[in-house]
């Protein structure tokens, strides 16, 4: 049981890692800020989600697993918002700059 | 005042959850769950909406799928050599109404799959940036925003 759980753990946070990768190479290789705001908040929250869902059974009692998830809500509507900020003010600056 | 008890302790225990159950935090977490809850009940007065706890469940499954997709759909374009995508913007009528709704649906499609809402304009029609351009993606808003409206339950009527 322990063997499994910690191949969860394993298998988890590896994907988590993967995903955070793969948005990063998103903000290295897409065209412009817009775009690259998509790989962030997306790829990003996955990976956070499954490093999240990695760590559940290492937690130690049902407090630091909702703890865990807590994190992972609050990191989801943090991107949520903000990534709305930063697209708007990219709109306004480029209207700024050419209108 | 029943409802606003509900909402300090739902907030009280959010915070023991974030701190840990410790006698001498204690009085710093009431009070701030009462600040959180006289807050709440400003920025979200009660008796607006009537929430649907079965839609709310099915569309939060429906969420965590979606935003997996996206997350791959990222991925896959991050990593594909081709790069393909068409970036560009779509103007969407939301029908949800102006304030906390309408914010809630934004943040909501922000996580989906390849939109992102940037502004509002003055007629209130959300301008959305897509990953790939298509005639799909309004529609599949509208009917992603008739859920959700159905969920919180405020318009029976329209959503």
């Amino acid at each position: 049981m322990t063997l499994a759980l910690d191949l969860l753990t394993i298998v988890g946070v590896s994907a988590g890692c993967f995903f955070f990768v793969a948005g990063t190479v998103g903000l290295l290789r897409f065209p412009d800020a817009l775009t690259r705001m998509h790989a962030l908040t997306k790829a990003d929250n996955l990976g956070l989600g499954l490093i999240v869902l990695g760590l559940l059974p290492q937690a130690a009692g049902l407090g630091h697993a909702l703890k865990l998830v807590a994190i992972w809500l609050l990191a989801q509507v943090s991107a949520a918002v903000a990534s709305q900020l930063i697209a708007g003010a990219v709109l306004r600056q480029r209207s700024a700059i050419w209108p | 005042m029943t409802f606003s008890l509900v909402r300090a302790a739902g907030f009280f225990g959010f915070w023991l959850i974030l701190t840990g159950l410790s006698l001498a935090d204690l009085a710093v977490g009431i009070l701030a769950a009462l600040v959180a809850m006289r807050a709440s009940l400003v920025l979200l007065p009660p008796g607006q909406w009537r929430p649907r706890p079965l839609l709310l469940l099915r569309m939060a499954l429906r969420f965590l799928i979606q935003s997996v997709l996206a997350g791959l759909d990222v991925a896959w374009r991050a990593l594909d050599p081709r790069l393909t995508m068409e970036p560009g913007f779509i103007v969407f009528q939301p029908r949800s109404p102006p304030g906390p709704a309408r914010n809630a649906f934004c943040a909501i499609t922000s996580l989906l799959p390849g939109t992102l809402p940037c502004e509002e304009d003055a007629n209130g029609d959300l301008l959305i940036h897509c990953l790939v351009v298509s005639p799909d993606v309004a529609p599949q808003l509208a009917s992603e925003e008739a859920l959700f409206l159905q969920a919180l339950g405020g318009r029976p009527d329209h959503g």
